[in-house]
Formats: C-alpha cells, structure tokens, sequence
C-alpha cells in the first residue's frame, strides 16, 4: 500500500499544475455551499442575537431595514431622521425607557454614535480602562475601533466631513477619548460612542465661540447695538471642547426639534410594549416602530432564498467539474497507457495498478477536502466579521 | 476503553475550565456602569435645598449626597469628571431645573435617572431676558438669558419640588412607600409653616419696599408680594461708589428701609447703609450645606430676620 | 532455463502468427536473436516472459509451465524472475533515477522494500556509472544514462533470466557497448540466462549462439 501511495503521490507532485487545478475544483466545489452555509448561519446568528436584544426601534416613516441596519449594525446610510422629541414623548410616556441614537457621523472608519449613558448598561457593555464619557466633547470607544485607530485613553480622534469637499458643512470635531470598552464582539466593538449632544455639535447645531461681548472678541463683531451683537464670519467657534471652554458651548433652539436617526425603546413590560406599538398604527403618524426581530427575519428569509440559489448553480457547477474531472482522468489514462503496459510487463500487479491510479484520485479529493475545511474554519472564525464589516458599509 | 476515554474526558474538562476561567476573569476586570443593585438608594442633588428635602424622605433608606463644595455656589459650580461619574452612579440624580446648574446641559448623565423637580410646576417660572443678544449665522437673534432658578424661595413651589422629589424615590423604592409618604408629610407641613410665616411678615411690611442685594429672590418677591428692587451687591465686597451712587438714586424712587443680602454684609457696607436709613437683613437662599443648622434652620433665620425689621 | 514446445501464437484472425514447434535456450547461455521487423521476435520475449499467452503449446521458463500460472502468479513469478529491458528505456517520467531503479518493488507485494534494497540499487547506479544522477528526473539524462537506469532496474532483483528487446538500439556506438557490457557481465558473473533482441551484426560476437527468427515466421497467406 504504501509504494501504491508513493506512486500515486509522485505523479500528482509531478503534474503539479494539474494538480493543482484538480484540488482546488474539488476545494471550491465543497467550500462554496459549506462555507456560504456557515456564514449564513453565523451572520444569521450574529443579526439575530443583536436583534432578539433589541426590543424596538422608533424612527421617521421610511425604510424599516434601514432603520434597523443604522441603528443595530451603523450601517452608513443614514434612515430618514426624527426628533430628540421622539424620544422625550416615549420616556414620558412611562411605557419604556427610550435611548437616542444619532449615527450619522464617522471618524476615518469607524462610525460615532451619538446616544445617551443609559446605551450601554442596556447593551452590558463594559470598560476595560478609563471611565464612561462625562463632559460634551468625551468619546469612549470600541475595542476594535481603539485597535483599528491605533489610540487609547488620554488620544483624541476627530469627526470626518460628511463629504469629500465639505466646504460649508460638518467642521471636524476633535473628541478626548476617555474610555475604551471591553470588546463585546458586536457591532460596538467598531464604535466611538460619544453623548448625543456632541453628535449635534459635530453638525453644527450647536457650538462654542467666543464671548462676543468681551472686547478680545470685538474684531469679529460685525454690528452692535445696545441690545444685539451681530458676528461677523471671522468669530472663531471652537473645534474641541475643553475645560475651559465649554461653558460656551450652547444649542440653539428647542433641543427636542433636533435630529435622531433612530430611537431604541426598551418597554416596561409586554403591555407597556404593545401599547406603545399601538401608538404608531395610525398612517398619519409621521414615525414608525419597528421590531427588529421581525426585519431580520424577513432579511434572513431572503438571504436563505438567495443561499438556496447558490447552493443550486453551486450543484450544477459541481456536477460539471466532477464530469470535467473525470474525463481529464481518463484522457490521462490514455496518454499514461504506456506507462500502466510498463509496470504491467515489469510484473506490476494488475490490483496495484489500479490502486495507485486510485490513489491518485483518493488523494486529490482529501486535499481539496482538507483545503476546504481549513477555509471553512476560517470561515467559520473571521466569516461574520467580514460580513459586519460589509452591512455596516 | 477507559483509558481512551480518559485522555479526552481531561482534554474537555480542561478547555472548559479555561474557557470558563477567561470569561470570568474579563467579568471580574470591568467596570459596572451603574451603581450595584441592592436596597439602599443613592440619590445626588445639584443643590443644598433638594439634598435637604430627599434626607427628610429618604430617612435611613439610602444615602444622599450633594457634591458641590462648601465655599462655592453651587448654580455656578463646575464639577469635575470625577464628580460627574459619581452623578453618573447614582440612582437617582434631582435637578432643580429652570436653568440652575448650567453645567448639566453639557455633561452626560444617566436621562432614565435625572428628576427635574420643578418639571410639573414650569408654567410657573419666572423667565429672565438677558442684557444683550447676539446673531450669527442663519438662525438669527438669540440671548443666553434664562430662567430666575431660587425656586425653593417660593416655599409653595419648594413643597412642589419636595413632592417630585418624593415620587421619585417612592417610584424607586416603593416597598418602602409607606414610610416615605409619612416623611414627606412631616417635611410638607414645615414648609407650609414657612410659607405662612413669610406671608404674615410679607404681609405686616405691606407695601415698603426693600432692595435685594442680589437678583436671586424673583421667587420670594413674586409669592410674598414683596415690592423690591436688585441691584449687584456682594457680601463680603465693598460697593465702589458708583455703586452708592446708584444705590441713592434707586432710594430716591424706592425709598427702602431694607436690603436683603444672601449672607453677612462687611461691617463698613452695614453701617454706611444704615447712615442711608437702610438696614441690613440676612436672607441667604440656602443653595449650598450651612456650616451648623439644615435648610430649615436657614429659612427660619431669614424669616426671623425680616421679621424683625 | 527456456523450453518452448509446439507453440503457435497468432494475433486476430490470423494476421499475425508464430509458430515455434521447438525452440530450447541453457542456463547460462547467451543468447542473440535475429531477424527481419515483424518477424515475432519481441513477440517471442513477450511469451517466454509470460506477458502474452500463446494459443496452444508450452513455454516453460526458468523450470516454470507459465499455462499453470493464472496472471497474478505469472507476474509474481516474472517480477521475482525476470529482468526485462526495452529498447525504448520505459522509465517512469515523474520519478527519478533511484525511485525508477525501486519500481519493481513498489508495484509487487512479492517483494519487500527495505534498507538493503535501497542499499543494493544504489550501488548498481554507482556500478554502472550513475550513481552521481540518483536524484535526477529521466527528462534530465542522456538516452544512454536512461538505458543504463533501465538495466539497473531489471538487475535489481537479480533475476536468473535476463530478456532485453532491443536494449542498445537507441544508443550511440559507445553507449551500445557499455550497455551490453552491463548485460553480458551481469551474465557471466551470476551464471544468469541472457536472451536479446537485436539488429545490431556488430554485437553479435558477444552471443555464444545466435537465433535466426526468420526460420519460425509464419504468416497467414
């Protein structure tokens, strides 16, 4: 058996292209179906569990998958915005606790989310060094964002502009990182969480600058009468809130006019739950609650449809790579006749024969087994990160 | 077969162990972000008189605190993080509302936690403009005005704010309703005695008018029908001249034999105003912790003192 | 050593066809055997080596009645027996020198393997000159290196009947009498039988008797 082998596996490391071309056909032909299944099941697992966790999601009217992908996954594109009002009306409602959720903004590559103290106790997510963000301006971040970024407690990271020339829009605000979070081998994990209020003030709704009434501020006064100062374009608002300056930093307006992408409304209890659904029948209502649960299902669903599909032309394929396969092995066969008459007249047995030209067959499909299982264990190890990292973008 | 089995009985036992270990471990090296779950209730006030009303109620079933240090005014204190994440902690955190403690606008707090007590009652606060707008960009005039915030001089809206205080720890910790009710009760009626003792000293001064040393007793003047004017006094600073100046022209049209000040007026400023026929009385609204005495004692030596004029 | 009686072997319906009604080779002897293309003398070899089986007659080889072997047996016996060498070298293209020198032994459960295999086969190479190739692929040797990695492994397991169709006819002047000089010595040296196929008058002095196959061609008319 084992000169059978030697044999087999002398020829193959010879005809190493054919080879290789032959391992790798049966690789793909078995790791595509298996591993789209793993990813399948684990991004499921993944969706769903960040889901099953979510009880409910206020937004505008629009698409409920997108509000559901911003707000659990910070997918980039942004849902149709509602208001701080929103989220007011449901705490006073006293049917659930209600947590904003701005995610609009980046910083390179990683999304800032704007929401308030009560996110992470409800996500359980943990420091694993500094403390949670306490003045406007503070970021804590993610394990893999503090990774990706390469910063830690006591750096500081600054807001993207919204697009490539920005030239009137988001000024870049420069945020302290005051602490970084356990992993928790979700989406935070990829996430600056910094308090709703500094998510506004990156837009621009609110800011800081100089006191105009104090005279070091008079060269950008632009007009002034004896009950208004008017600025000129020259007053300097600051890009970073520090100690000093953020007494002032204000907002103007009604805070409960400005914008959320998303409210995460955590219910009392199942009636408490139900009633706030009903809130939200009306069609003329201009906000929609959404159940997480039942968007990932329905998303699910058509990701298994889609796997389905695959999993049919994978077949196909399949069927057309063995048939491939077995006609080169015969081809082979004819152009190896020589060879097999050789061993034959040496005095080859005719069972050896056969076994080594086996062999070769045996050990081209337990390569491409062997292959295929290490790519579905990495699969299976980094697949549903890599998936995040596509919904998210 | 016992001997094959044993290799990856040990095998498993030990990952698990390990797996367990690691999970544990990384438990055990977080930080909570919320205080511990037991009884006892923390509560952390932004001023003297709301920690003053939630120890009455809360009684021996939790613990208040009120960081703001002892020198300084605690409508113009800025906490630190450290005293933030102590906020932060706590289950519950009482705000005064009407624009006191302007630091809580830009900081994060815990909103599921943070009672406005003057919320139920905001219909009633007194809005103040400020001197000066300013414009830029779009959006047009704004003021950095307000809202006068001494609520608790208005010893009616005080009993207000004591109620909201009293729902929220009874919301709290409502196995212990009973007893919280009672305290509130005892705490209602002192406040109900305050108010009658400042009406019938608002009352026996009728229409004198009187000046306060600072703009911060919107509230007392609006209840107590009190006929005053402001000025920008402080205690333990000498007025300049300018200031007696104004100080004569305002006695021209509101000739006032008292000056309320919010504490003890240096020696020279007591005299020189009593040369003006003005006397000095101490009426110090009670925003931080007293060196001796609670808020109740500060209240009644107010009243007392005016009482006296 | 070979003893053929009566034997007829025919291909088809007849298109080819030898008949041998006796034909006896000694122990020891060496033998050269002659005669025109098609005449059957590869075919001959094949018979003797048991690889083809004549239509009716006897082929005894090396003591053995080869019709009383079933197949497996007949090549067991062959491979244990018999040392073939072909004109056209017939080495394996994706092993090289040694591993072609082992084959017999990697293809028969007859035989074993082992350390002293290995040790006599690369010894053989150093014999006859190679043993500096062992680690060689065929495609990277002269046509008379390929021959000579050929005789080593007929030779390997000292087979008493050496049957070599053609061995020189490949080669170069020189290399035609080296390799013969391998045949012939590995003959008289172990008392082994030799029977070669050649066209080659010039070789035919090494031969103690010469067998003219013109004299058992049959044709069908």
């Amino acid at each position: 058996m084992s000169g059978v082998l030697y044999l087999a596996w002398q020829y193959l490391a010879y005809n190493r292209w054919k080879t290789t071309i032959l391992v790798g056909s049966i690789m793909l032909i078995i790791y595509l179906p298996v591993g789209l299944n793993v990813v399948v099941e684990q991004s499921g697992q993944h969706l769903n569990a960040r889901a099953q966790a979510t009880p409910l999601l206020v937004g505008a009217k629009g698409s409920p998958l997108e509000l559901t992908l911003n707000t659990l996954y910070f997918s980039l594109d942004t849902p149709e915005l509602t208001t701080f009002r929103e989220a007011t009306s449901i705490a006073e409602s006293g049917l659930a606790e209600a947590i904003p959720m701005y995610v609009r903004f980046r910083s390179r590559s990683q999304p800032i989310i704007g929401t308030s103290f009560e996110y992470f106790a409800f996500r359980g997510l943990t420091l694993a060094d500094g403390r949670m963000p306490a003045l406007l301006g503070e970021a804590v971040l993610g394990a893999t964002a503090a990774e990706t970024l390469g910063v830690g407690v006591g750096d500081a990271v600054v807001s993207s502009p919204e697009t490539a020339f920005d030239l009137a829009g988001i000024y870049p605000l420069k945020m302290n990182i005051v602490g970084v979070l356990e992993p928790s081998f979700t989406s935070d994990d990829n996430a600056i969480f910094v308090d709703v209020k500094t998510a506004w003030i990156i837009e621009g709704l609110g800011h800081g600058h100089q006191d105009l009434a104090n005279p070091d501020a008079s060269s950008a006064v632009l007009n002034r009468t004896a009950d208004n100062i008017v600025a000129n374009a020259s007053l300097v608002q600051f890009n970073e809130i520090t100690v000093d300056n953020i007494e002032s930093f204000h907002f103007h307006g009604n805070l409960d006019g400005y914008p959320l992408t998303g409210v995460i409304a955590v219910p009392n209890d199942d009636k408490s739950g139900v009633i706030l659904m009903g809130r939200y029948l009306d069609s003329e209502a201009n906000n929609q609650n959404v159940r997480p649960r039942d968007v990932v299902e329905e998303l699910l669903d058509t990701i298994l449809t889609i796997q389905q599909f695959i999993v049919a032309a994978v077949f196909i394929v399949a069927v057309a790579t063995i048939a491939t396969a077995a006609l080169v092995f015969l081809l082979s066969l004819r152009l190896r006749r020589r060879e097999i008459d050789t061993i034959g007249k040496i005095g080859g047995g005719r069972w050896h024969v056969a076994s080594m030209l086996l062999a070769e067959i045996v050990i081209v499909l337990v390569l491409g087994c062997v292959l295929a299982a290490g790519l579905t264990a990495l699969t299976w190890r980094y697949g549903s990160a890599i998936i995040e990292s596509v919904v998210m973008a | 077969m016992r001997t094959t089995i044993a290799p990856w009985l040990a095998t498993l036992v030990v990952v698990a162990v390990l797996t367990a270990c690691t999970r544990e471990d990384s438990q055990n090296k977080a930080t909570t972000v919320a205080g511990e779950a037991n009884n006892s209730l923390t509560v952390v006030t932004v001023n003297y008189p709301l920690a003053y009303f939630a120890e009455r109620i809360l009684g021996d079933y939790g613990s208040v605190s009120f960081p703001a240090p002892a020198d300084v005014d605690p409508a113009y204190w800025s906490p630190e993080p450290a005293d933030i994440t102590a906020y932060q902690q706590a289950d519950l955190i009482l705000l005064n509302g009407a624009g006191y403690a302007a630091w809580v606008a830009n900081v994060t707090l815990p909103r599921s936690r943070l009672i406005d007590t003057t919320i139920a009652v905001r219909d009633r606060l007194i809005p103040i403009e400020s001197d000066v707008t300013h414009t830029h960009g779009p959006t047009g005039d704004h003021s950095h005005g307000g809202t006068a915030f001494t609520t608790w001089l208005d010893f009616d809206l005080a009993a207000a704010q004591a109620t909201a205080v009293a729902d929220a720890i009874v919301a709290a910790r409502s196995e212990h309703e009973a007893e919280f009710r009672a305290a509130f009760d005892g705490l209602a009626a002192d406040l109900e005695a305050l108010d009658a003792d400042l009406m019938a000293v608002a009352e026996a001064l009728g229409d004198q008018p009187v000046v306060f040393s600072h703009p911060v007793y919107q509230y007392l003047e609006r209840r107590y029908n009190l006929q005053a004017i402001s000025v920008h006094w402080e205690p333990d600073e000498l007025p300049e001249e300018a200031q007696w100046r104004e100080l004569q022209s305002v006695l021209q049209r509101h000739p006032a034999k008292i000056m309320i000040w919010e504490a003890e007026p240096l020696g020279e400023t007591r005299r020189r105003l009593a040369e003006l026929g003005v006397q000095s009385v101490v009426f110090s609204p009670g925003g931080n912790r007293p060196a001796t005495g609670d808020w109740l004692d500060y209240m009644k030596a107010g009243i007392a003192s005016l009482r006296s004029q | 050593m070979i003893e053929i009686r009566n034997m007829l072997f025919q291909y088809g319906e007849g298109d080819f066809r030898l008949d041998v009604p006796s034909l006896q080779v000694a122990s020891g002897e060496r033998v050269a055997v002659v005669g025109p293309s098609g005449s059957g003398k590869t075919t001959l070899l094949n018979l003797v080596a048991g690889i083809a089986r004549p239509q009716s007659g006897d082929v005894v080889t090396v003591g053995q009645k080869l019709a009383d072997l079933d197949d497996g047996a007949t090549r067991n016996f062959r491979i244990r027996n018999i040392g073939l060498v072909f004109q056209e070298f017939e080495l394996l293209e994706y092993l090289d020198v040694l591993d072609n020198v082992l084959l017999p032994y990697r293809i028969n459960n007859s035989l074993e393997l082992d350390s002293q295999v290995r040790q006599r086969a690369a010894e053989l190479l150093k014999s006859v000159g190679i043993g500096h190739l062992r680690d060689r692929l065929p495609d990277h040797l002269s046509q008379g290196e390929r021959q000579r990695v050929a005789v080593c492994r007929a030779l390997l397991v000292k087979p008493p009947l050496l049957l070599a169709d053609e061995p020189t006819g490949n080669l170069d002047p020189a290399n035609k009498g080296r390799v013969l000089d391998i045949l012939v010595d590995y003959a008289a040296a172990n008392d082994a039988t030799l029977v070669t196929v050649t066209h080659d008058s010039n070789l035919l002095s090494r031969f103690e008797r010469v067998i003219d196959f013109s004299d058992f061609l049959g044709r069908a008319g």
